[in-house]
This record gives structure tokens, C-alpha cells and sequence, in this order.
């Protein structure tokens, strides 16, 4: 049950003296010869007694007692009647006693309710406060989960942009691709063709040789006159001549098929059309790959250093790790440098791979450096390039938790360094140089 | 109203002495307690001072009985002025009847008097009190000191909120009743409005404050 404390409520008389904060006193008082001492309240209850109240022909005194300034009660001393000044002195002794402790107890009742109106006041103030804390801290709650929701939202969103970004990026270098192939296909095509053609005028004579032998041979006889005939005819065909040419026309047309192919295959390779999402890569074979594709890119006077070492498998989408070297391959084989020399490094070191591709070329003016990640920044013509290369890699790199940085010297050359930071497995085999 | 018993046929009443720490509310009761005739008081109980300082309160009880036999029990009270005893405070205004704020004159002490009744205001609405009804009467004690606010810019000031207001010296015990009357008025009235106390018990305001102001021979 819950009391409720009011700073000066009335009290009983009861409610603030026990009798046993009495009780030593009166007992003393009744030993020293007094026969009953009591207190009672202000309707006659008893509060506490000691002694024989039921003594016959004994007197009764009545001394009020004052609380708050009004008589709450009084102490009754009985006694006979001969020692009457005796029990009167003794019931004016008693009554000073009982004021004084009636006078401090009140003080400690009062302090105590306050305190304890004080308390109550105090804990119902902590309850309305524990109760406001807890409705924010449900609004705290419901705004987190909302949060949390759109923070969803939003990194689904951009991984869509990037799926995008990349897909867009992906056509464009296909069709600067594109560009550079037709020119690698349509070379070895040409002299394919030019020389079926020959052959197929060298197939002619060859037949009509042929056929002029049967015709000689037919009688059973080869006559002089035949001899003349096919001799003269083998002369006019310059057989001698195109004998050993068609041999080299063959051997040559097979070499450029075999370019084509080739050409194909390392297209295959790099789009890694027939792989799946994510798989275990070796870093060095994509990058060889990337190289692949751009041959024709390359200028005759270029130098391409690979400073391999061997690396351990790393997870990731082929296809998106090969774009990301391109993108920077293809900027440093642009740069228009005469003696183009790229040092393509690869290094397992602490967890992480580490892939820096440095050239001899331009280098990047500092003023841009710290922009040439950023989406449609573009130092090359309008229309040449989309602006979205190194944002690409970029995107790809830190995607696996990798990170690019790049270090340029204006006028001689720049270099990328990417870290790509390889996931703890056991069976982490650093893959042995082919 | 802390209590009212309508088959005992009795009352008892609160008033409470507010103010800021120091500004003489103890003072205004002891002097009350010399001043007013013995039998219609009761002592003045100083709870737990330290350092000369109230921390709970000052309580000191008047007594009277109306014509009808209403017995009337009023129980003035201080309370501790300390900016740390806020739920001491509370605790005290609690259904209180009337509230006599006791500033202290100084120059110095303005801004503690303007702090204090701006609690006065804070507590009497968190005790679900409302200091546009309740009777208030305000006091300018330790005019007996120098470097003191001008009575005329107080009087400025406090005129615009209707409030009366008391200069005095509790320590010599000017303005003290002049106080006390002037709540224990306003407190009849307020009373008197809700319970009759001259249509049902036959007691005006005259005797009503006459008595509990009755000094001392």
C-alpha cells in the first residue's frame, strides 16, 4: 500500500511517542516509589503504562501534554493521598521528561516524512523520466530501423548505378575494342584471301596440266610431240616457279588463320564470356589477358616489362577485375610517348596482393591528380573518351575492399597501385609461375 | 488545505514563508512567534538547522475556533532556500494555502530573489497550484542593510503584477506582522469562498485575522 506524505499532516499523539521510548523512564519512576505512571491520548487510550493503576483510594493527577500547541494527551500519575506533594512533584518531573522526548521525537517524525515525501517525490519524478526516456528512446529505435532500411535501399541502388557504370563502360571499351580488332582480323584476312585467289589461279593450271598428261599418257605412247607440248606448256605456266609458292601461299594463309584465331580466343578470354559471376583468379593470367587484347594498341617502339611473382588466388568477378587493368593499361599505351616503357608489378605480400602498373610517360598534371577518378573527368578529346575509365576501375577495386592510389611525376611518368586485400583461407596456394 | 474534517468539525491550514536562501524566512517566524499572544500559537518547532541554515523547515502553529465551533489549525512553514533542496520545497507547497515570498533587498541578491520566485512559479504548477489564485504576498526584507534596491524602483516593478508588497526588517521586526496580515486576509478570503466560513461556522474576516494576529501584551 501506498502512503501518501503530506508536510504537516496531523499526527496522534500515538503516532509520534512509543511507549518504549517511555517505558525505561516510567519504570524507574514507579521504582523509586511512585505506584502507577501512564500516558494516555486525547480520547483516554492508554498509550503506555507502568505500575498498579487499580490501587484503592489512591489520587489521580492530570498533566496535559502540548503538541503543536495543543493538548494531545496527558500524563496520569496515581498515588496516595498522604504523599500527595511527593507524587506532585513527581507528576511535574515526568511531564517536563515526557515534553522533551515528545519534542524531539516530533522532529524526527517531521524530518522523516519529509524525507519521505521527499523520496516518493524524487522516484515518481524518475519513473515520469524513465518513462519519457524510454518513448525516445522507441522514436530512437523506430528512426534506426528506418534508417537502416534506406541505407538498404540506397546501397541496392548503387550497386545497381555500378552494375550500369560498368555494363556502359563494358560496350565502350568494346567498341574501341572493336576499332583495333577489325584492323588485327582484317591484316591476316586480306592476305588470306589475296592468296586463295592466287591459288585458285594456280589450282587452274595446275589442272590443265594435269589434264594435258592424261591426254599424253592416253595412247600408251608419250611421243615427242607430247614431250615438246608439256614441256612447252610447263614453261608457259612457270610451274617451276609457282610450285614452291603455293607451298609458302598455304603456310601463310594457315599462319594468319591461326592470328585470327588467336585474336578470337584472347577476346573470348578477356570477356571471360563462359565464366560465371565470381571466380578464383590468378591476377598475373588477367593481366596478361588484358595485354592480349590490346596488342594492337601497343606502338612497335613500346617495351611491356612483366615483373610477375606468383600469387595466391583471389575471388572476384573475372571479367570486371580485367576491365579495371584495362582501363589502366589502355590510358598508359594513349599517352603518345615515344620509347613507351610499362612495368607491370605484382607482389603477394601480407594478405595482400599488390599491383603497380608505372610508365615513362606524361605523367598527370598535379592539378588533376587528385580528379582523375572521378565520374566524367576526362582529359582527352570530346568523344574519345568517356570519362568514365579510372572511375570504373575505381569502383571495381574498392568493391573488393581494395584500395588505388596513383603517384605522378609530370614528365616522366605515372604510376597505379592497387592493394587487393585476400580473403584468410587454409588453403591459400600461391600458384606457381608457369 | 492539509486537512478538512467535517465531523470533528475541523480545519488545518498552510501557509508557507518561500524565498531565496538567507533572506530571513526563519527570522520572520521567530519574530511572529514573540509577537503574536501565547495562547492562540503553539512553538515554533526549527527542524535540523546545520550552519544556521533550515533544511527541512520551520513550523509554527495559531489556533483558533470560530463561532460555530470550527477549530481552525494554521501551520506556517518555511522552507529551505537552498537551490539544492528543490524537492524539499515541492514537498512543503504541497496543498498549501497561501504563499508570503521573502526577497532579500540587496543589490547583490537580485537575481537569487528573481530565481527563487521563478521556482515559486515552477513548483506551485507541479504541485498542481496556480499563482494567479493562490494568496501571495511579497516581502522586501533587510531594509535595515545598505546597498539596497530602491523602495520606489520595488514598488515599480511589482505594482504591474498587483501583488501587495512589504518592505520590512525581520530582524527588528518591522513589516513583519503588516506581512503576516495581509496573507492571513487573502487566505480568509480564499477560504471563505469555497467553505462559508461566515455562512456556516459565523466567522468573519475581522475576528478570522484578528485573532491570529492578536500581539502579545
Amino acid at each position: 500500500m501506498k502512503k501518501e506524505y503530506i508536510v504537516g499532516a496531523e499526527k496522534s499523539l500515538g503516532e509520534i511517542i512509543k511507549d518504549i521510548d517511555l517505558i525505561p523512564f516510567f519504570r524507574s519512576a514507579v521504582e523509586s516509589g511512585i505506584p502507577c505512571v501512564m500516558l494516555e491520548d486525547s480520547r483516554g487510550d492508554v498509550l503506555c503504562h507502568w505500575g498498579n493503576p487499580s490501587g484503592e483510594g489512591m489520587i489521580t493527577l492530570r498533566k496535559p501534554v502540548y503538541l503543536e500547541g495543543e493538548a494531545a494527551g496527558y500524563v496520569v500519575v496515581r498515588g496516595d493521598e498522604p504523599s500527595r506533594s511527593r507524587i506532585e512533584a513527581a507528576a511535574e518531573l515526568i511531564l517536563n521528561a515526557v515534553n522533551t522526548i515528545l519534542r524531539s521525537s516530533f522532529k524526527s517524525v517531521l524530518a522523516t516524512e519529509t524525507h519521505m515525501a521527499v523520496v516518493d517525490q524524487s522516484y515518481n519524478e524518475l519513473l515520469e523520466t524513465n518513462r519519457r526516456l524510454q518513448l525516445s528512446e522507441g522514436r530512437y529505435r523506430d528512426l534506426a530501423d528506418t534508417l537502416e532500411k534506406q541505407v538498404h535501399e540506397r546501397t541496392e541502388e548503387l550497386r545497381q548505378a555500378l552494375a550500369t557504370l560498368l555494363h556502359q563502360e563494358k560496350i565502350a571499351s568494346v567498341g574501341q575494342l572493336a576499332a583495333g580488332v577489325a584492323h588485327e582480323i582484317n591484316n591476316p584476312l586480306g592476305f588470306i584471301v589475296s592468296n586463295l585467289n592466287t591459288l585458285n589461279q594456280y589450282v587452274s593450271r595446275f589442272r590443265d596440266m594435269l589434264v594435258l598428261y592424261r591426254s599424253a599418257f592416253e595412247n600408251g605412247e608419250f611421243t615427242d610431240e607430247n614431250r615438246a607440248l608439256t614441256r612447252r606448256k610447263w614453261g608457259d605456266y612457270k610451274l617451276d616457279f609457282i610450285l614452291p609458292d603455293a607451298a609458302d601461299l598455304i603456310r601463310e594463309s594457315l599462319d594468319g588463320a591461326e592470328r585470327v584465331r588467336k585474336i578470337v580466343a584472347d577476346l573470348k578470354d578477356f570477356s571471360h564470356i563462359d565464366d560465371g559471376d565470381r571466380a578464383g583468379v590468378d591476377i598475373n593470367r588477367e593481366i596478361d589477358r588484358t595485354l592480349n587484347v590490346l596488342t594492337h594498341e601497343i606502338p612497335g617502339d613500346a617495351e611491356i616489362i612483366r615483373d610477375y611473382r606468383p600469387l595466391p588466388e583471389f575471388t572476384c568477378s573475372p571479367a570486371h577485375i580485367c576491365q579495371a587493368f584495362f582501363n589502366i593499361i589502355l590510358n598508359a599505351l594513349q599517352t603518345g610517348k615515344e620509347g613507351l616503357k610499362l612495368i607491370i608489378t605484382t607482389r603477394y605480400e601480407k594478405d595482400f596482393i599488390r599491383i603497380s602498373f608505372s610508365d615513362n610517360g606524361p605523367g598527370i598534371p598535379e592539378e588533376i591528380t587528385n580528379r582523375i577518378f572521378e565520374p566524367f573527368f576526362t582529359t582527352k578529346e570530346v568523344g574519345k573518351g568517356t570519362g568514365m575509365g579510372l572511375k570504373v576501375t575505381y569502383d571495381i577495386i574498392t568493391s573488393y575492399g581494395g584500395t588505388i592510389e596513383v603517384k605522378s611525376v609530370p614528365g616522366s611518368g605515372a604510376a597505379f597501385g592497387i592493394l587487393l586485400p585476400v580473403a584468410k583461407k587454409e588453403n591459400n596456394v600461391i600458384r606457381e609461375a608457369v | 488545505m492539509i486537512e478538512y474534517d467535517g465531523i470533528d468539525n475541523r480545519m488545518v491550514l498552510k501557509l508557507v514563508y518561500y524565498g531565496p536562501a538567507l533572506s530571513g524566512k526563519t527570522t520572520n517566524l521567530l519574530r511572529l512567534h514573540d509577537m503574536v499572544e501565547q495562547e492562540g500559537r503553539g512553538e515554533l518547532t526549527v527542524l535540523d538547522t546545520k550552519d544556521d541554515r533550515t533544511i527541512f523547515f520551520d513550523l509554527l502553529p495559531f489556533f483558533l475556533t470560530a463561532p460555530g465551533g470550527l477549530k481552525i489549525k494554521l501551520k506556517v512553514f518555511t522552507v529551505p532556500g537552498q537551490v539544492k533542496h528543490d524537492a524539499t520545497r515541492k514537498a512543503v507547497l504541497q496543498r498549501a494555502d497561501g504563499v508570503a515570498f521573502i526577497a532579500d533587498s540587496q543589490v547583490s541578491e537580485e537575481t537569487n530573489n528573481f530565481e527563487s520566485f521563478r521556482n515559486l512559479e515552477d513548483n506551485l504548477g507541479f504541485v498542481g497550484l496556480d499563482i494567479e489564485k493562490i494568496p501571495l504576498v511579497v516581502q522586501f526584507n533587510k531594509r535595515d542593510l545598505g546597498n539596497i534596491v530602491a523602495e520606489d524602483d520595488i514598488r515599480r516593478v511589482w505594482e504591474q503584477t498587483g501583488i501587495p508588497v512589504f518592505m520590512s526588517s525581520a530582524i527588528t521586526g518591522t513589516g513583519v506582522m503588516e506581512t503576516f496580515r495581509e496573507l492571513v486576509k487573502q487566505t480568509y478570503d480564499h477560504i471563505d469562498r469555497r467553505y462559508g466560513l461566515m455562512e456556516k461556522h459565523g466567522l468573519d474576516k475581522t475576528a478570522f485575522v484578528g485573532k491570529l494576529t492578536l500581539p502579545s501584551p
